[in-house]
């Protein structure tokens, strides 16, 4: 027979940890990377959101020689139909992250609802879904898409519904393991004692707990899809009677910007597609950190402790 | 001349946002060959570390003051270069069984090899002789050592941690909780291990453990830490029947009876936080003794009987018997 | 043999995706709309007589679940149907861009495994030191960069210096194999490289994150109490057990990497499987994007399955 012993001192947690809610503003006070990220997504989002009133030109209208050079009145230079860069890339990137937020979210509620049935009623429910989510995570995308986007036709729709259809399984696996966890929670399980309905706990223990972590995927969800449409752009599959970061690289691909020496038509949207990735990297990074706190010493490091003069405050006996 | 003398040491933990943990405060210590020492107190207070710091064996965001005086040298002078070549061959640990302390990926007897072959104590075939005589020693069939740690249970692992251990005939063996996380049948097994093994090879043992009765078991001698402090040393019997600090004597009559099965009764209220510095006695928060010197005056570690040292103001008072 | 049965589960489960993948490439051809598609025997200037015999060979007239079971039995025989665009077997076309593609990629996976495993190390060995946030800083912005435009780069770049179109030089007549092999060496590089920068933002990522997880392990301590030195650590334990995860993750990754090659190749017109994906796209060329949609489907599988079977011989700890 054993004698249970309890440290003097501890403390049992029995309360929800409702301040998770605070912990995505939390994390990105905090963490440099996390601010840095967000603070340059901002401005590219308000940039892309007030494209039509803060580009300097109109986006149809010629206004130079074809791949005219960056000058002052054109810093990024005109592309291959004489249209002057900046503009196309502010509405270049309204689109492609239109495309971003919205396969995205296509992709947030297939995985949420997948994840969150498959955590929060386990047995026969979560092996089936568990196993639908394994064939599509073996299922190449691109190829997909672009096999899709071929006999779909393009259209903005199209691109959308593809990429969100493929993106949803790493949502629904981290979902699935965060509910399972939450489930097992003390006050869910009075929840469900006192009789409140399935939809209940759902919506008001279950889901608070995994907002954060389902934001912090889908951050990183909304890099995949960004890189997806200029992948899909580029290979003749997006939509064309929109310019997107994506199809601005293709055109100039396919109008030989490089030969004629054109840096200035390939280089700022793909450069604008790798800052906005970088940052959707950096916050969501920081946010599944900060979740998952890994609270362990590397044992082993190129540094070593380091040492001090000796104190002796002479608290030893004589 | 001690064995093994820790002095004034200090351990220092950078804080991520800034701001040091100061988790062991001067604390001083000394054992000699054979002998037998408990280091107590609860989760916390400066114990794993202190032993942790004995061997070098701290993190990279700490910083560390003070003497660990092995032989009469000091080997901490150096940091890691000076410490390193005494591990194993003159102090050699023990951890918590619950740990990984075993590389899961690799046999037990490779990795009690790879100490052997390390030290130059044998090489090759009379490497893998050797251990298997020392997993024997320990209880444990020579065949297992080609098992891997996960194959043996947690019982057996622990044995093969201790033979490990005693892989290059240490003069000190630290043990840090070293039954915790068995159960009980297993941990009576080990500590009598422990127990002949340290008489057999006339090893002196340093046991940190929270688990007082263990303490009572095995060990001579008792330090009592607190807040990263030594706030009593003495013989265990004295610490058991007469404690110079309300910490002890507050811990130790908490001590369950093994024979009985109710729950133990947890001192009140937490330790202090050590990232700040603190005024008068760290315990006294907690005390049930408290009084006038103890909110603004440290008490410092003062011997109060033949081998017995106490830093508690009231046993300065004359004339009062037990705090 | 030691989980006999975990290896038969394995290998099962990854012919059932096989199948069931199969049945999707099916259904998303056939039962597409429109009879551009689902007429694979609308092969441009062939016979009247081709077009008979793969009318009759896939059953193009019969119902749509016959026409399934007869698109297995083709399958079996590995007849994939005719090319629109050449007019030659898919098989063949497939078997070809296949050769093509595998020197490159597996080039630039070299590179990657080689640089991401010791920018990984060294980023985690130089915990929160300016090396250590170079080395992510510097593997976040590869990562970050869409592969095609990552190529296009460095054509700007190297136009002059490297060849950047192409497998060979068709203006080499007769070369020597020695001309031969430097020919093709000259054009491997920047595709190979492209795939590789990629790939190495990943790696690292992935090297460093496993081997802080193992540097804070209990028997890292162990290993340094015992006294051994910090490279001996490294070697013996730390990337020994860092190798497990590390291992399955890049072989998991090589299968996608397919979806790179697409890209790589179509902006340095390599001849390879992605390619022929990309110009079978163009020409609506559909036997060719379903025969090469199958063949990436099923090294992506292959390649799981070697990850899963991967882990299983490196970690002992797994028997069931």
């Amino acid at each position: 027979m054993s004698v249970a012993v309890r440290e003097p001192g501890a403390v049992i947690e029995s309360e929800p940890i409702r301040s998770r809610r605070g912990i995505v503003w939390e994390t990105i006070r905090r963490r440099p990377s996390a601010a840095i990220g967000s603070a340059i997504l901002l401005v590219i989002v308000l940039g892309a959101l007030l494209a039509p009133w803060l580009a300097p030109y109109d986006l149809h209208k010629q206004v130079g020689p074809v791949f005219g050079h960056p000058s002052w009145s054109h810093p990024l230079g005109l592309d291959d139909g004489g249209i002057d860069m900046v503009t196309l890339l502010m509405w270049g990137a309204r689109v492609s992250l239109v495309v971003g937020f919205a396969a995205t979210f296509v992709s947030m509620v297939i995985g949420g609802t997948i994840g969150v049935a498959a955590g929060y009623f386990g047995g026969k429910t979560d092996t089936t879904l568990m196993r639908i989510t394994d064939y599509f995570l073996v299922i190449p995308d691109v190829p997909l898409m672009i096999v899709v986007a071929a006999i779909w036709g393009p259209s903005l729709f199209h691109i959308i519904i593809v990429i969100g259809i493929l993106l949803w399984t790493s949502t629904a696996r981290v979902i699935r393991a965060q509910v399972k966890s939450v489930r097992e929670r003390v006050y869910v399980k009075r929840a469900r004692s006192l009789g409140a309905s399935h939809t209940r706990i759902v919506f008001r223990h279950v889901l608070p707990q995994v907002a954060p972590l389902l934001i912090a995927n889908t951050v990183l969800t909304i890099a995949v899809a960004i890189f997806d449409e200029t992948a899909l752009a580029f290979l003749g599959l997006g939509d064309p009677s929109r310019i997107s970061l994506g199809k601005m690289i293709e055109n100039a691909f396919q109008r030989a910007a490089i030969s004629t020496g054109a840096w200035w038509a390939i280089v700022p949207p793909g450069l604008l597609v790798a800052v906005i990735i970088l940052s959707c990297s950096l916050v969501g990074g920081a946010l599944e950190d900060a979740l998952n706190p890994r609270l362990r010493v590397a044992h082993l490091s190129a540094r070593s402790f380091r040492l001090r003069p000796l104190v002796g405050r002479g608290r030893e006996a004589v | 001349m001690s064995l093994l003398e820790i002095q004034d040491l200090h351990v220092w933990f950078d804080l991520e946002h800034g701001g040091e943990l100061h988790a062991v405060q001067g604390v001083s210590l000394s054992v000699d060959p054979g002998e037998r020492l408990g280091l107590v107190g609860e989760s916390g207070c400066g114990k794993t570390t202190t032993a942790l710091a004995a061997m070098g064996l701290l993190p990279p965001n700490a910083s560390a003051a003070g003497r660990i005086m092995l032989d009469g040298e000091d080997i901490l002078a150096g940091g890691e270069e000076t410490i390193r070549p005494h591990r194993w061959v003159d102090l050699a640990i023990v951890f918590q069984g619950a740990m990984n302390a075993l590389n899961p990926v690799r046999t037990v007897g490779s990795q009690i090899v790879e100490a052997i072959e390390l030290h130059g104590r044998a090489k090759g075939p009379a490497a893998r002789t050797q251990t298997g005589e020392l997993l024997e020693s320990v209880g444990i069939p020579a065949k297992r050592a080609e098992r891997f740690p996960h194959e043996l249970s947690g019982g057996m692992r622990q044995r093969a941690a201790i033979a490990m251990a005693l892989s290059c005939n240490p003069k000190v063996l630290i043990a840090d909780e070293p039954t915790t996380a068995l159960d009980v049948m297993v941990q009576a097994q080990i500590l009598e291990l422990l127990d002949a093994l340290c008489r057999d090879f006339g090893l002196a043992l340093i046991l940190v453990t929270h688990d007082l009765p263990v303490v009572a078991q095995l060990c001579d001698l008792g330090a009592v830490m607190y807040a990263g402090e030594i706030v009593e040393r003495a013989t265990v019997d004295a610490l058991y029947h007469s404690p110079g600090h309300p910490y002890t004597r507050l811990l130790f009559a908490a001590t369950p009876d093994l024979g009985s099965n109710g729950e133990v009764v947890s001192i009140p209220g937490a330790p202090p936080r050590l990232d700040l510095e603190l005024r008068g006695c760290p315990f006294q928060p907690r005390c049930d003794r408290a009084f006038g010197p103890c909110t603004t005056i440290h008490p410092g570690l003062k011997t109060i009987g033949a081998g017995h040292a106490a830093a508690c103001h009231l046993n300065d008072l004359p004339a009062i018997a037990a705090p | 043999m030691r989980g006999a049965d975990y290896v038969i589960k394995r290998v099962a489960f990854a012919l059932l995706t096989v199948f069931i993948a199969v049945t999707i490439n099916f259904a998303l051809f056939r039962l597409a709309p429109g009879t551009a598609v689902t007429n694979l025997a609308r092969v441009p200037h062939a016979t009247p007589e081709t077009r008979l015999a793969l009318k009759r060979e896939f059953g193009l007239d019969k119902s749509k679940l016959d026409q399934y079971f007869i698109y297995l039995k083709q399958l079996s025989r590995g007849n994939l149907g005719i090319s629109f665009e050449n007019s030659q077997p898919v098989r063949d076309n497939l078997k070809t861009a296949l050769i093509n593609t595998i020197p490159m990629v597996l080039l630039g996976t070299l590179f990657a495994i080689v640089i991401g495993t010791i920018t990984g190390v060294l980023a985690a060995w130089r915990r929160g030191t300016a090396a250590e946030g170079a080395s992510v800083t510097t593997a976040l912005a590869f990562y970050s960069m869409p592969t095609h435009w990552l190529g296009l780069m460095l054509v700007i770049l190297f136009a002059g210096t490297l060849p950047t179109g192409g497998m060979t030089n068709d203006f080499l007549i007769n070369p020597s194999f020695w001309q031969h092999f430097k020919d093709l060496v000259a054009h491997i590089t920047l595709p190979a490289l492209t795939l590789g920068l990629v790939l190495f933002g990943e790696y690292t990522l992935i090297v460093r994150s496993a081997m802080l997880e193992t540097l804070s392990e209990d028997y890292i301590l162990t290993a340094r109490a015992k006294g051994l030195r910090p490279a001996a650590i490294l070697r013996m334990h730390a990337l020994r057990n860092a190798m497990l995860p590390i291992a399955t993750l890049i072989a998991l990754s090589l299968g996608y990497i397919v979806a790179g090659a697409i890209l790589v190749e179509t902006v340095f017109s390599w001849p390879g499987i992605g390619r022929a994906v990309y110009d079978a796209v163009l020409a609506r060329d559909y036997p060719m994007l379903q025969g090469a949609f199958l063949v990436l489907t099923v090294s992506v599988v292959f390649f799981n399955l070697v990850a899963d079977l991967l882990y299983f011989k490196l970690d002992p700890r797994i028997t069931e």
